[in-house]
Formats: structure tokens, sequence, C-alpha cells
């Protein structure tokens, strides 16, 4: 009995092993894909020019877009198109990552959020205002005035990434 | 709960789909008179995604994606499964590397499958302590795949041709922490697994199956080694990096419960000595090699070894980037026949550890039927989910 008094003795003393969830977090590691995240540049236009190549790569069907001219009068992103509706079913979505790999301008991102909740199946869909992250310190929102021939190149010249 | 008479002094006990033992939808029908049940009945399909055919619809790279989603504890033998017979079809191998990588994912994923598993079973025996002891433990495992693919279930380690990332020495170091600690507790569930006087009178002599049986019905993994039969992917076909790193059958002629115990916890043994061997022998070179975009027209069976047993994947290509059929067999279907036979004779409240005892996986053997009640719409446009016409919502 003094053995079984011991056992309970040392877990008390022992680190937990359990978090407190909701106010602890565990931090997750760099390759984790969580909720998708549409990227802007550092001026504020949207990398997303709508091409739906994403779309197309998706393995579950999950992404929705639709495109619409870009002027430079009202410019949301860089090139001829931009995606005026883009939404994600995140009930279909399963994480894969595929559509992060098959975007041309590196627009849509997954990233570290996992908390993700809703109500019904009209809540799921995530529209681009819930996927678009902030506007950066010094660029402003879209849709910009821009100079004309600006901003003409849809796809930016690349390095590989160095992560 | 509804009991329907059949006749004089026997019931049916109707358990499911809510399942009260594993959190998974199944529905059974015991037979029972007074507290020994003569007969059972399996009903399965509640979980049907139709992800065989959507996989028609789609191109291989997609497809991949698709199978590490059939099952949700081995995904990464399932894309495994996959790729190695898409790899058949278009005559690429990957490169040993990449071979040697798979497979341990594949050992380190049986380890966390295995000890889910203990905890599983442990917790149905009524013994909750081991599992959440085994469960703790399990975490170890996790976060070794955590680090190694970010992800804890969805490793996604595959693509076609070979796989996605690599294992430094730095991951190598914590790996085999990770597996010397996960040894040592091992070590201790087999003492109290096969010592604790009340878990052994739940489990020994429990849901016993001959070797003959187990034969008969087609049992497979564990489950059938814990008859005797010796039948194992990684043995009897090696695939993959197996050929190198030859694996020990682990086999236990009980073919009762216990049995089914030790001979996973004995195939935890197995795989940190295999995770241990490979990381000491990973082969340099490449991760990935190309892959035609069509495969050429074919068919192929790609066998592999989950946790749970022999899983089969049969592909045929008709010479586009599409599989014109892929169809998956999963161990827990094998394995459920054993059920309809080992349960008789056993009392009721045996049955929770008698099924957890096969390590049934219902949502990887759930492709066969589709549930459609009158009225419900069949398919959902975009347009009437966003109108809130789907239903379900509030
Ligand atoms: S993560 Fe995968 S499933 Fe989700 S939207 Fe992207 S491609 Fe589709
Ligand atoms: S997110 Fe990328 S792939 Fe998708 S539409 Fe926008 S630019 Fe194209």
């Amino acid at each position: 009995m003094l053995q079984g008094f011991m056992t309970t003795l040392k877990s008390i003393l022992e680190k937990p092993v359990t978090i407190q969830y909701p106010e602890q977090k565990r931090p997750v590691r760099s390759r984790f894909k969580g909720r998708h995240v549409l990227k802007r540049y550092d001026n504020g236009l949207e990398k997303c020019i709508g091409c739906a190549l994403c779309a197309a790569a998706c393995p579950a069907d999950a992404i929705f877009v639709e495109a619409s001219e870009n002027s430079d009068e009202n410019r949301y992103s860089p090139g001829e198109r931009y995606a005026s509706t883009y939404e994600i079913n995140m009930m279909r979505c399963i994480f894969c990552g595929f559509c992060e790999d098959a975007c041309p301008t590196e627009a849509i991102v997954l990233g570290d959020n996992y908390e993700l909740s809703f109500t019904s199946r009209t809540d799921a869909i995530y529209p681009k205002d819930m996927l678009l992250e902030p506007v950066p310190e010094d660029g402003s929102p879209t849709p910009q005035k821009v100079p004309a021939g600006a901003f003409d190149r849809a796809i930016p010249l690349m390095q590989d990434a160095t992560d | 709960m509804e009991i329907k008479k059949v006749d004089e002094g026997k019931f049916v006990v109707p358990i499911g789909p809510q399942h009260p033992a594993l959190k998974e939808p199944g529905h059974f029908e015991f037979t029972v008179d007074g507290e020994i049940v003569m007969d059972a009945k399996v009903r399965l399909g509640f979980v049907h995604r139709g992800i065989e055919k959507m996989a028609e619809q789609r191109t291989y790279t997609r497809d991949l994606y698709l199978m590490e989603r059939v099952c949700g504890i081995c995904s990464h033998v399932h894309g495994t499964a996959f790729t190695l017979g898409v790899e058949k079809l278009a005559g690429v191998t990957a490169p040993p590397r990449a071979q040697a990588i798979r497979v341990i994912i594949a050992e380190l994923e049986r380890i966390h499958s295995h000890l889910l598993w203990l905890g599983v079973a442990a917790h149905e025996g009524g013994f909750d302590t081991l599992f959440m002891y085994s469960w703790r433990d399990r975490e170890t495992v996790m976060d070794l795949l955590e680090l190694l693919s970010g992800n804890r279930v969805h490793y996604s380690a595959n693509v076609l041709g070979g796989v996605k990332f690599d294992i430094n020495p730095v991951q190598t170091d914590q790996i085999r922490r990770g597996v010397d600690y996960l040894e040592e507790r091992t070590q201790f569930y087999q003492k109290v697994v096969t010592t604790d006087n009340t878990f052994l009178g739940r489990t020994r002599g429990v849901g016993y199956m001959s070797r003959e049986q187990a034969e008969l019905q087609g049992a497979v993994g564990p489950t059938a080694r814990a008859s005797g039969v010796t039948r194992d992917v990684r043995v009897d076909a090696p695939y993959s990096f197996y050929p190198q790193t030859p694996v020990q059958i682990v086999l236990d002629d009980g073919g009762d419960l216990t049995a089914r115990f030790i001979v996973r916890i004995k195939e935890l043994f197995e795989a940190y000595r295999l995770v241990r061997l490979l990381l000491d022998n990973l082969p340099e070179g490449e991760l990935a090699t190309r892959m035609p975009r069509r495969i050429p027209a074919g068919e192929v069976i790609s066998r592999v070894e989950a946790p749970r047993g022999e899983l089969m994947y049969f592909i045929r290509s008709n010479g586009t980037d599409m599989p014109e059929r892929v169809k998956i067999r999963t161990p827990s279907l094998c394995n459920w026949g054993t059920i309809t036979s080992t349960a008789v004779g056993l009392k009721l409240a045996d049955m929770p550890m008698l099924l957890a005892g096969i390590d049934p996986c219902f949502s990887c053997n759930d492709r066969m039927i589709r549930v459609r009640r009158a009225g419900e719409p069949g398919v959902m446009t975009w347009d009437q989910i966003k109108a809130g016409k789907g239903g379900w919502s509030v």
C-alpha cells in the first residue's frame, strides 16, 4: 500500500503532460498545413491573379475562383486579372497543400491556424475577405489607383524559396 | 437500447451505429441467449465517402492526396500502396533514399497505430490507466512524425516517384531518442499485459481463433499472426526498402486476445529495431525521380502491410493521366469476418474487447454503400451550400 502512495506522491510532483489548450497553445511546425491565407505584396496589392490553377489542382474540389479584369484605376493585383470571387469550402478541403504548390504567384499559403469552426455548411465556405491577409503597414488597401503600366506583369520574378 | 425478440429465450441486441466501444460508426446485431452470444452480424458502410469513384475523375497526383485520406490512422501506407502501384505501372522506381524514408515513416506509423490500439483496447477492458499511459507515450511518436512532416496525422510523405522531405541528422538523433524512450515504455506495457491478473482475466482465452479458422476466414495482420498464421506482406513479398532490411515475423500461437496484445507489442519492438537499422543505413541520394504524367495502360495490384494487416490496391490505367479504376481492399474488412465466428459463445460484455481486438478501422473499410434518404439532396452545388440549402444549417 505504501508503494501505491509513493506512486501517487511521485506523480503529484511530476510536470503535467497535458496542455491547458485554449489558454496554452502548442506551436506548430514549419511544415504544418493549417488554414489558407491569401497573401499580399508589400504595397498591399493582392498576389492572387485569379488564374484558378489552385482550383484545378485541388484534389477535393474545395476552391472556387472567379476572375475579373484589373485596370490601373481599380487595381487589385498585378497583371490583367484578379480574383473577384475566391472561396474555399473548408468542409471539403483536406489540407493537403497542393493549391500552394500549384499557385504561380505564391498567393495562397497554408498558414498555422488550426482553429476552424463553423455551425453550418454555408459558414464553411470562407470568402475572400476572410482569407486575405491584412494590408501590410506601408501598403494601401485594394483596389488601388496606380500609375499606368507599373504593374502589368502578373507573375513576379521569383527566386527559389529559401526556408 | 431496443431489444428485439426472436424466438424462445433469445434476443437480438442491436448495437450502433453510434458505437459504444469504438468512436466510429458500425452496426452490430448480437443474438443472445441470456448473457451468451449465439450469433453476430456486422453491418458496415456508414462512413462511405465515394473515394474510389472520385479517384477515377482525378489525375494520379491529385488521387494520391485523396488516398492518404482513406484512413485517419494509417494514412502513409495508403499513400505508399498507391504510389508503389502507380510507379510499377509507369516503370519508375523511387531512389533508395526515398524508399528508406518511406519505410521509416511506415514503421513510425505502425508504432503510433499500435500504441493507439493498445490504449483503445485497454480502455475497452476497463483499464483506463494503461489507456492514458500508452496514449501519453504515443505523443512521443506523434511528435516525431510531426517533426518530420509538420503534421500529426497526414504526413503526406509520398509523391509519385519519391518522397517529399528528407531526414536530417538532427532529426535522426531525435528519432533515436524517442524510440529509446518508447522501447523502455513498451517493455513495461509488455509486462503489464502479460502479468496483470485483472487484465488477463479479460483477455486470456477470450475470442479464441484457431489457425485453421484464421486461414479459412482470411484474417490478416496481427489478428492472423496471433493465431500462428505466417502472413505478413513485408515478409512474403517485400516491397520498397524491406528487401534490404528484412523483417522478422512476429507470431504467437495463443489465438486469444492475450496473443493479439503480445503480437502487437512485439511488433512494436520489431518496428523500433527497423527504425534504428534504417537510420543507421540511410542510403544517400536523390529524394525523387521524374514521373511521367500519363501512366501507360495496364493493371497492377499493389500490396503493403498496414498496421492492421495486408492492404491491397488495384489500379487500372488506360494510358491517360487518370486511373480508370482504383479498388482498395483494407485489412479491417478481412478481419471483420472473424468477429462473427469468434463472438459465438462469449459473454455480451466481452464484445467491446473482442471488437477492439481486431483493431478495426471503420473509415477505411467503408466504401461500399451510399445511404440516401428520400427527399435528401444527393448532390449539392456550391450555390446551394452558400444559400444554406444543404440542410444541417442553423
Ligand atoms: S489544401 Fe488541398 S484540399 Fe485544401 S484547398 Fe488547397 S488543394 Fe484543395
Ligand atoms: S491563388 Fe494562385 S493559383 Fe489560385 S487563383 Fe490565385 S493566383 Fe491562381
